[in-house]
Order: structure tokens, then C-alpha cells, then sequence
């Protein structure tokens, strides 16, 4: 039986979870575009400007502490090893990505991956780690 | 490791939701534990010998 994301029997550490990633992510995106609107790309980097494009960042480091407290706060061993597991294979993932493309990036003239990317790439891997947990024990975790 | 908690748990005529409730962990987590898919903790471990009043060892053995 799947259970809905906000059905009472849902371990209230995803709700919360879920809550906070919502917030973040919704902070995400409007300083994203808000920033873009703001600044041309590769603006010079002033005060005003360097303020307005760690806005963002700001939101990213909001996600980055969810996750961490999604962790912490989940009581449920079997839960909280499913989510370890994803982290897992999302820095592996990560890594594999990041130090394959490096080394393209010196040897070769693929255009260079912004480090921008990396925590995009990293909840990718949160994803493919879901699909790892379903495929090895028949639960995928928090999705 | 293997275990007895599938047994157990039709002897009380409970479902997983029952004794998930009872240890409070998640159904999954009895799930898990009762297809050998994860091993508990100690703790955890304790806390099913408690339940059902039994040595660990009557519940829980190597493979």
C-alpha cells in the first residue's frame, strides 16, 4: 500500500521535511529569477552585487540544513539508513560526475561544468539513490 | 540473520501496522526485519525480545 505524503502514518520528520524543502525551494527559484532580473550575467562583482547573487545561495544552504536535519530528526533506524543510503550514492554520484569532467575539462575542450551545478547534480543523485533502495530492498525512502 | 517474527507476529494474530505500532517504528522497518532484508539495531532488538517476552536468541539466529 503506498502511503500519500501527508497521510498521519508518514513519520512526521518527512513532513517536516517536506515542508521545509518546499520553503526553501519556492526561496530558491524567486531569488534565482529575481537575482537574474536584477544582474546581467557576470556583473562586476561590487558589494550590491555580490549581496544580491548570494541570495540564492542562501536558499541552497536552507536545503542543505533540511536534509541534515531530516537525518537527525528521523527516530525510525530503517527510515533514516534508507535516506543515508541516498546521501551516499548522491556524493558518490557527485564525485563520479565532478572529477570524470575535471578531467575532460583539462585534457580535452569540453566546456567547463559551473560548480553551480554540483548541488543540482547531488539531489539528482537523491533521486537515483531512491531508485537504488527500490531496486536492492523494495523501499525507496522519502522521494 | 534469520528470525521468528513473521511466526510471532501470526501467533497474535497481528499485522505489520500492529506491531509497528507497538515498537514504534515504521511498517516498513517490520517489513524489512521480517523479509531479512535488515538486521536491527540492538537496541530495536531489545525492544522486540521485550514485546513479545523472549530472549533475543529465541527470536533472532544466524543464518
Amino acid at each position: 500500500m503506498a502511503i500519500k505524503p501527508f497521510s498521519p502514518r508518514r513519520n512526521p520528520a518527512y513532513r517536516r521535511y517536506a515542508l521545509r524543502m518546499l520553503g526553501s525551494a519556492g526561496a530558491y527559484i524567486a531569488a534565482i529569477f529575481g537575482a537574474s532580473r536584477v544582474l546581467h550575467k557576470h556583473a562586476p562583482a561590487s558589494p550590491e552585487a555580490v549581496l544580491i547573487a548570494l541570495v540564492p545561495g542562501l536558499a541552497v544552504l536552507a536545503m542543505i540544513w533540511a536534509i541534515g536535519r531530516l537525518l537527525s530528526e528521523l527516530d525510525d533506524e530503517y527510515l533514516r539508513m534508507l535516506e543515508v543510503r541516498k546521501a551516499i550514492f548522491a556524493t558518490g554520484m557527485t564525485l563520479a560526475v565532478a572529477s570524470v569532467w575535471g578531467l575532460l575539462e583539462i585534457f580535452t575542450d569540453v566546456p567547463s561544468l559551473p560548480v553551480f551545478w554540483i548541488f543540482p547534480i547531488w539531489s539528482m543523485g537523491l533521486g537515483a539513490g531512491a531508485v537504488w533502495n527500490r531496486l536492492t530492498l523494495g523501499d525507496a525512502g522519502c522521494a | 540473520m534469520k528470525n521468528r517474527l513473521k511466526v510471532l507476529r501470526a501467533e497474535r494474530d497481528w499485522s505489520q501496522q500492529d506491531l509497528a505500532e507497538r515498537l514504534g517504528v515504521s511498517r516498513q522497518s517490520v517489513n524489512a526485519i521480517e523479509t531479512g532484508k535488515y538486521d536491527p539495531s540492538l537496541p530495536l532488538a531489545f525492544r522486540i525480545a521485550d514485546l513479545f517476552a523472549l530472549p533475543i536468541e529465541a527470536i533472532f539466529s544466524r543464518d
